[in-house]
């Protein structure tokens, strides 16, 4: 499977605006922590950008510059971003002081208020915390917003992605010395393996009622 | 226009407040990002509504503008771009800032659009003008794998299969 053809695609389709809610927030968070990402989707942004040079122009009949300036000069003019900016953190503020709930020993998580068809949602895993070996129905999207993780194909740190789909079945466990934090977007939901599996499977079904 | 011509204009309008620049701003810009919305089957007036949007997010924002970092075309995309997003957006408690995240990777370098113009200049030189007929199709005009093909009179297949090799040939020039 190639997941950098997968990455890329994702970011692709951000810039195109293709994304929905979910994932429009996820892609954003994964270009502020990671460089290279960013640097993709700035190529890919200025390449559509320049089909509006060649486009045929329509001209707007109903609207002139002067409703846009009034519109546009009812927020302050000297328009700046907040020192702490993330793009988290403008919609739920501050990781720290989140309501977390707590799903097991040592894993927490926080669904975030979207109303979205992909459920987008912070996980935080204490130091040596592993969650049991699973797979997943849909598609899987993490990103290490904090601390680390690692699983059978190697470990993932702050800005690192990985995406999971139904072919790929791992054991990841969180730092020992940090923990870790995620974002994580899940298009379905996750199949446990293994000793608990009946238990937890049973879990997710029962939970899915409720969703 | 002329790209100094814009920065100028920008400029005038940033420190100034000058309405006449935004004006002739507003002339060049604004048949642009209008039939970008009706190019992307918005109707007549949900396309004259967010051209108004991002006219006067330019007007509001324009001191965010970093003419040695931001090429102005790239930026209106975006902002452009993330209005239609807000569009569809079906969270409305929340006010979420899309254009914040680009204004934050430029004021922190951690892009410029000007150092990967020799990565854009290789993609298009790598792309024939089929696959870059596909790329502005699916990504710039957002049509369905199935518009495409019903336009170009081409297989549904065919369509998905050279978009992805379009795709995997501009992945060498990424890194």
């Amino acid at each position: 499977m190639n997941t950098v053809a997968q990455k890329n695609e994702l970011i692709f389709n951000y810039s195109s605006g293709k994304l929905g809610e979910a994932k429009s927030m996820f892609v954003s968070m994964y270009l502020f922590l990671n460089s290279v990402a960013a640097k993709k989707a700035s190529i890919f942004d200025n390449i559509l950008a320049e089909n509006l040079v060649e486009l045929d122009e329509i001209a707007p009949k109903k609207i002139n510059y002067k409703d846009c300036i009034a519109a546009g000069s009812k927020d302050n003019l000297e328009y700046k971003i907040n020192e702490n900016y993330t793009p988290l953190s403008s919609f739920i503020g501050s990781i720290d002081k989140l309501q977390w709930k707590s799903i097991y020993k040592g894993f927490k998580e926080f669904i975030l208020p979207l109303n979205d068809n992909d459920t987008i949602k912070l996980i935080k895993m204490d130091p040596g915390t592993s969650v049991p070996l699973h797979s997943h129905n849909g598609k899987e999207y993490i990103l290490v917003i904090d601390g680390s993780f690692c699983d059978e194909y190697g470990e993932y740190k702050k800005g690192d992605m990985q995406i999971n789909d139904q072919n790929i079945k791992h054991h990841p466990s969180a730092s020992d010395s940090n923990g870790c934090v995620c974002l994580s977007i899940t298009e379905n939901d996750v199949v446990f393996f293994g000793k608990f599996a009946s238990i937890l499977n049973l879990f997710t079904f029962i939970k899915s009622f409720f969703k | 226009m002329e790209n100094e011509k814009i920065i100028d204009l920008v400029t005038k309008i940033s420190k100034n407040r000058d309405e006449r620049a935004f004006s002739e701003l507003f002339d060049f810009l604004a048949p642009k990002i209008n039939a970008y919305y009706l190019k992307n089957n918005l109707s007549f007036e949900q396309s004259e509504e967010l051209t108004q949007e991002v006219l006067s997010t330019i007007w509001a924002k324009s001191n965010l503008f970093d003419p040695e970092r931001s090429k102005f075309i790239t930026w209106a995309y975006t902002i452009a771009r993330n209005k239609k997003i807000d569009l569809y957006r079906k969270t409305k408690s929340k006010k979420v800032e899309d254009e914040d995240i680009r204004h934050f990777l430029y004021e922190n370098n951690k892009i410029n659009d000007y150092e990967i113009e020799l990565s854009i200049d290789k993609i298009k030189q790598e792309l024939d003008e089929n696959q870059q007929k596909l790329l502005k199709m699916s990504f710039f005009e957002q049509k369905s794998h199935k518009k495409i093909a019903e336009e170009l009179e081409i297989p549904l297949g065919t369509v998905k299969s050279r978009i992805r090799s379009t795709l995997n040939k501009m992945q060498k020039f990424l890194s």
